[in-house]
This record gives structure tokens, C-alpha cells and sequence, in this order.
């Protein structure tokens, strides 16, 4: 379960000086459910998600993450989470395997632990013909497993995807999106933000459009379309982000 | 602060810079192939340059020949080393332009009726001309300064015995002098300035690339958001980080001290052999664990300083271009400090690379001056704990972290 409420973070910025990034933001999500975060560039998706990661500290506001607070307590959230970005690479010269018990280590699971779900998630992945190559030399597709496997190693209750599609082509995209469902199915709090609506509609039980910061609509999407009077997600979202 | 975090952190660093080729050339290569090979390369170019010069035969020309005396003109003839071209008196502004351009390398310049004056002992001079810039011309001015310095002294010995005085009368005493400088001080001056220079610039080069890649390499790679929502905490990230710098730092710092060592014995093993210099080179135990000694809080200030500047970077490149800088701010004061005229005193000896450079001089050349070692151990310590808690700082910092 992850609850988030009036959450806030502002930036100083050399240019153009204080920039509120997250202003007020709330949702809920539940576990088993997939909560869409929807939004432009600019928007504030990755900053919310990063406040929720305890990568920031909130500046005001509260997000808790299966009943433990980000402000409170960050250390413990830490294990509750995974997480992957677009943006997340890997280290070039060790191997899957080396990469994946790493973070198995620093989430302080023991030896036998790590091998065990290592095993599995390698399995469920498809990835044992490469698990011991360096990474550097894998294609994106397999680099994009690793990344998966990384996120999910110590088996977190939540996982925060920040657009993890961005520049994979349509078979790793789709590894990603099977991989989201697969979360669901198991009872996962599920959390993702993206700019893609179709990719919103095939897969969030609720979504929330942020725009400049705010959030301009939270929750199914039927219940957007109708609050937009749209019948496509594309148009509810420019005429609710255009207003 | 978790030991066992620590120690994963520290098994993983190591083990993905160690795959590093950057790292490995500055860490290996340079120490145990590029030191040796140019120092080798050093000692074998100046003994071929020395020793041609000493084989070759002088090319002397002398000037106002029928001037001579005929047993100086007979002893510079015959000299096997001397190659003479007789010329007259008209001829000199000629021969110094020859001199001038490397076409002889020394030239005499015979006065006038030079032969009647020694021959009825009136005061005259004999000119020659050299240029002490070429190592040839310089060779040839010291060949016949001697034959000249020779025949000088046969005419005060045939003087002195026309006139029945003994030839003693010229040295009431004999004066004996006797070095007391240690072989190795007289070496370790010239050897012993390069030694501290070339290690502390192995150390900072063992530290650089590590430094650069465990921070602002992560930030490039976008890997380093994923250490910090992992539940190890900054401070044993930074501690894991900063530990990997030191050893690499170490290991190249121990094996150019190593490979210095042998070559630079090796060096002066060959001057000896093939010039019959007279010097030695020799380093004892205490020396050499006094320097490791004094590097090592040398190391552990580049480690926290390059690493907090690799923090601060936001890519590869970026970090590089501070280092550079950076590298300009320790070589010069480890170059100046050895220069001649600098004396180690306790203000140096608080300054870091500075003191470190001093004391490694010193104790080449066989004084360890303990209280300036301790003070400079004390100092670099502080400053080293000082970096790695600044390190610590920044990488806490979500405005570094996350820096625009
Ligand atoms: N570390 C930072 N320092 C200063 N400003 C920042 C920082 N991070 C984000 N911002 C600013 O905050 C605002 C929101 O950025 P954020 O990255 O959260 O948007 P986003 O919705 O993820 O956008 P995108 O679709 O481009 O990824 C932007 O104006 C951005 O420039
Ligand atoms: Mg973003």
C-alpha cells in the first residue's frame, strides 16, 4: 500500500531560481493494483517518484509505503521498494550475475537467499544464457532483464517504475509490460509514470495526470474520461494538462 | 555503519575496477613497463653520449703555430686524441666563428713570439677558447688544458733545477682532503629529488581513475540512484569507495617505489661500470618503510579529495577536467619542494604533498628528521579524515547528488 499525501519538493535552480517540482501531490494505491502517473515533460513525475524511492526528502507533505513513513523512517522503506528507471544502467564489467547478488548484499539477504531467487528470477527472465557475461556486452533487451532482475532481487512489497519503456524498442518494451503484470499478479503495490497513454491504458488500474507539479485529475480511467467528457485517454489528457 | 556492508561494497568496487583498463595502465603498466623502460632508456642514452664523446678525437685548431715552442707543438701533435689543424695568426676570427658553429670544438691562441718569451722567462698568455655549452668542445678544452697544465709544469721544473733549487720548494705541505659526505648523500641529492616527485605522482595517478569512475561514473551510468535507495547507508558507500582509491593509490605507489628502486640502482650500476663514476645508491630498509610510512595519509588526502571532486561532477568528463586542475595543484608544490634551497622546516612540514616530498628527499639523502616526520604524519591524517568526511557530506547532499 502506498499512501501519499500533500507530498511537496522544491528546487533551487541556478537559472530560474525556486522551482516547486511536486506541489501538493496525493494518491493511493493498493496492492495489486497498478497506479499510472501521467504527465509531460517537466511535470514533476520523476521528482514524486524519487520522493517515494527516499531518494529526496520530502520538503512537506507524506507518502507511506506499506505503513512506514519516507520522512520518518527511509531506512526501512528502502527494503519495501524496488526500483527502475529508464535512466538506470548497469555495471559494464561485471556480470548479471555479479550486478543482481550485489544488490541481493546490500539489501542484506544472505548467500543461499541471493542463489535461490537469483535462480528463480534468471528462470522466469530467460536469462541463464547470459548471466555470466559482462554486461557491457549484452544487447538492451538483456541489459533490460538485468536491470529487472536488480529491481526485484529482495522482493519488494512496491515497485516504482519511472518510464521504463523510454527507448527500448517493442520487444524489450514488451519484456517491461509483462513484467509490470507479472508484479500485479502477485500482489504487488505498483507504481509507474509515463507519457505514453496507450501504454497507461493497457496496464494502470488508476492513473493521476500531474502537470506543473500538481495533480490535475486522480483516478480510474472511466472515471477520467467521464470528469473529461472524452472517450480516449489522449484527448482527456491534453484537455485536462491544456486548461 | 555496518562492517559487512563496508566490506560488499569495498569486494565489488575493487573486483569492477580491477576489470578497469584505465585503472590498470596507471596502476601497473606505468609503474612495472613505462618507469623502468625510461629510466633504462635515460642511463643507456647518456653513457653511449658520454662515451662517444670520450673515444672521438678533439678537433683543435691553433692559431699563430710558428709562434709554439717546439716541445709543446710536438706534445699536442702527438696527443692521440687531438686531431690539430695548424693555421697563422690572420686566420682567428675565422676559427671562432668554426668554433662558434661546431666545426672545432677548441681553439688555441698562440701570441706573438711566445716561444722567445717562455724562452727568456717573461709573462705571456696563451688563449684558449671553448664552449662549455657542448660536451664535446668541453672534452677537448680538459684534454688540452692537461697537456698544456703539463708542459707548464716541466718549464717550472727545469727553472728551479738551472737554478739548484729543489722542486719541493713549490709545496711547503701537502693538504689531504677527505669527503665526509656518505656516498649516499652525494647521490641521494641528485636521485633522491626525483624519487619523491615521480611517487607522490604515482600515487595520484593509482587514485585518479578509480576516483573518477566510483562517483561521477556511477552518476553517468545512472547506477548511483539505484546504491541510494539501497538500504546501506552513505556513509558505508563512501567509506567502500574511499577505501578501493586508497588501495589501488597504494598498490601503484609501492610499485613505482619498487621499480624506481631497482632501476635506479640499475642506472647507476651501468654509470659505474662504463664511466667509472664514482657512485652508489643504496636505499636501506628503514628508508624505504619510512616512505611508505609517510604516503600512505598522502593517499588517503588524494583519495577523499578526489573523490569528493568526483562527486561533485556531474559525468565523466566533467570530473576529469576538475582533475586536471587538480593535478597542476600537486605536481607544482612536489616539484618545488625539491628544488635546491628549500629547507624542510615545521610550516612545511604541516602542508600536505609538500611535507611528504621534503621528508622522502631528506631521507634518501640519509637524515630522517623524526619530528618533522611526526608533525607531517599528524597533519596529513587530519587532512585525510578531513576529505573523507567531507566526502561523506557531499554525497549526502541531495543538491551534489542530484546536481543540474
Ligand atoms: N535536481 C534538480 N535540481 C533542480 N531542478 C530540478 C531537479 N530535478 C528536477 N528539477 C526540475 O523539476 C521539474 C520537474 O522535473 P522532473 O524530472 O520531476 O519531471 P518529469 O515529469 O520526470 O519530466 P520528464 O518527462 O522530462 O522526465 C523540472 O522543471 C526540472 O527541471
Ligand atoms: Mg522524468
Amino acid at each position: 500500500m502506498i499512501q501519499v499525501s500533500a507530498l511537496t519538493k522544491t528546487f533551487k535552480d541556478k537559472k530560474r531560481g525556486l522551482v516547486r517540482a511536486v506541489d501538493g501531490v496525493s494518491f493511493t494505491c493498493a496492492p495489486g493494483e497498478v497506479y499510472g502517473l501521467l504527465g509531460p515533460n517537466g511535470a514533476g513525475k520523476t521528482t514524486t517518484l524519487r520522493l517515494l524511492s527516499t531518494a529526496l526528502r520530502p520538503e512537506a507533505g507524506t507518502a507511506v509505503i506499506n505503513g512506514v513513513d519516507v520522512s520518518e523512517n527511509p531506512q526501512k522503506v528502502r527494503s519495501q521498494i524496488g526500483f527502475l528507471s529508464g535512466n538506470t544502467g548497469l555495471y559494464g564489467r561485471l556480470t548479471p550475475m555479479e550486478m543482481v547478488s550485489y544488490f541481493g548484499r546490500l539489501y542484506g539477504m544472505n548467500t543461499s537467499l541471493i542463489k535461490e531467487r537469483m535462480d528463480r528470477i534468471f528462470s522466469m527472465l530467460d536469462m541463464h544464457s547470459f548471466a555470466g557475461r559482462r554486461c557491457e556486452k549484452l544487447s538492451t533487451g538483456m541489459k533490460q532483464k538485468v536491470s529487472i532482475a536488480r529491481s526485484v532481487i529482495h522482493d519488494p512489497p512496491a515497485m516504482i517504475f519511472d518510464e521504463p519503456t523510454t527507448g527500448l524498442d517493442v520487444i524489450s518494451s514488451r519484456t517491461i509490460v509483462e513484467f509490470i503484470r507479472q508484479c500485479r499478479k502477485e500482489g504487488k503495490t505498483v507504481i509507474f509514470s509515463t507519457h505514453i497513454m496507450s501504454e497507461a491504458r493497457r496496464l494502470c488500474d488508476k492513473v493521476g495526470i500531474i502537470h506543473k507539479g500538481k495533480m490535475y485529475a486522480d483516478g480510474t480511467i472511466d472515471e477520467i474520461l467521464t470528469q473529461a467528457g472524452c472517450d480516449n485517454l489522449e484527448d482527456a489528457f491534453i484537455k485536462i494538462v491544456g486548461e | 555503519m555496518q562492517i559487512s556492508n563496508v566490506a560488499t561494497i569495498f569486494k565489488k568496487e575493487i573486483t569492477d575496477t580491477l576489470r578497469d583498463r584505465r585503472t590498470l595502465i596507471f596502476m601497473l603498466l606505468v609503474p612495472l613497463v613505462a618507469i623502468p623502460g625510461l629510466m633504462m632508456g635515460m642511463s643507456k642514452l647518456m653513457i653511449s653520449q658520454i662515451s662517444r664523446v670520450e673515444q672521438e678525437s678533439s678537433r683543435v685548431a691553433v692559431i699563430g703555430q710558428e709562434h709554439l715552442p717546439e716541445d709543446l707543438k710536438a706534445a699536442i701533435s702527438e696527443s692521440s686524441n687531438l686531431e690539430v689543424y695548424y693555421y697563422v695568426g690572420s686566420e682567428e676570427e675565422e676559427q671562432t666563428r668554426a668554433l662558434t658553429e661546431g666545426e672545432i670544438d677548441v681553439l688555441i691562441v698562440v701570441p706573438d713570439s711566445f716561444a722567445t718569451l717562455i724562452e727568456t722567462e717573461q709573462p705571456s698568455t696563451i688563449a684558449v677558447k671553448y664552449d662549455q655549452a657542448e660536451i664535446r668542445s668541453e672534452k677537448a678544452e680538459e684534454r688540452l688544458e692537461k697537456i698544456l697544465q703539463d708542459y707548464q709544469d716541466k718549464l717550472v721544473l727545469n727553472r728551479l733545477t738551472q737554478r739548484d733549487i729543489s722542486a719541493g720548494i713549490l709545496e711547503p705541505f701537502d693538504i689531504e682532503l677527505e669527503d665526509v659526505a656518505p656516498m649516499q648523500k652525494l647521490v641521494g641529492e641528485r636521485l633522491g629529488a626525483m624519487l619523491p616527485y615521480l611517487i607522490i605522482i604515482m600515487c595520484f595517478m593509482g587514485a585518479m581513475y578509480p576516483a573518477i569512475d566510483l562517483a561521477a561514473g556511477e552518476k553517468e551510468r545512472g547506477t548511483l540512484e539505484t546504491l541510494l535507495i539501497s538500504p546501506a547507508t552513505r556513509g558505508e558507500f563512501v567509506i567502500g569507495k574511499y577505501l578501493v582509491i586508497v588501495t589501488t593509490s597504494a598498490i601503484a605507489a609501492l610499485l613505482s617505489l619498487g621499480s624506481l628502486v631497482f632501476s635506479m640502482t640499475y642506472m647507476v650500476d651501468q654509470l659505474v661500470a662504463q664511466l667509472g663514476t664514482m657512485m652508489t645508491l643504496e636505499l636501506e630498509p628503514k628508508t624505504v618503510l619510512l616512505v611508505l610510512l609517510v604516503i600512505l595519509p598522502l593517499i588517503g588526502i588524494f583519495a577523499g579529495v578526489l573523490l569528493s571532486v568526483s562527486i561533485f561532477a556531474r559525468s565523466f568528463k566533467e570530473a576529469q577536467s576538475y582533475i586536471t586542475v587538480l593535478n597542476m595543484a600537486i605536481i607544482l608544490p612536489a616539484f618545488v619542494s625539491i628544488l635546491p634551497g628549500f629547507e624542510l622546516d615545521y610550516t612545511f612540514a604541516v602542508i600536505p604533498v609538500i611535507n611528504v616530498s621534503m621528508i622522502m628527499k631528506e631521507a634518501i639523502a640519509g637524515s630522517i628528521l623524526w619530528h618533522y616526520v611526526f608533525v607531517a604524519l599528524l597533519s596529513n591524517s587530519v587532512f585525510a579524515v578531513l576529505s573523507l568526511l567531507f566526502c561523506r557530506k557531499w554525497f549526502e547532499r541531495e543538491s551534489v547528488i542530484f546536481r543540474m
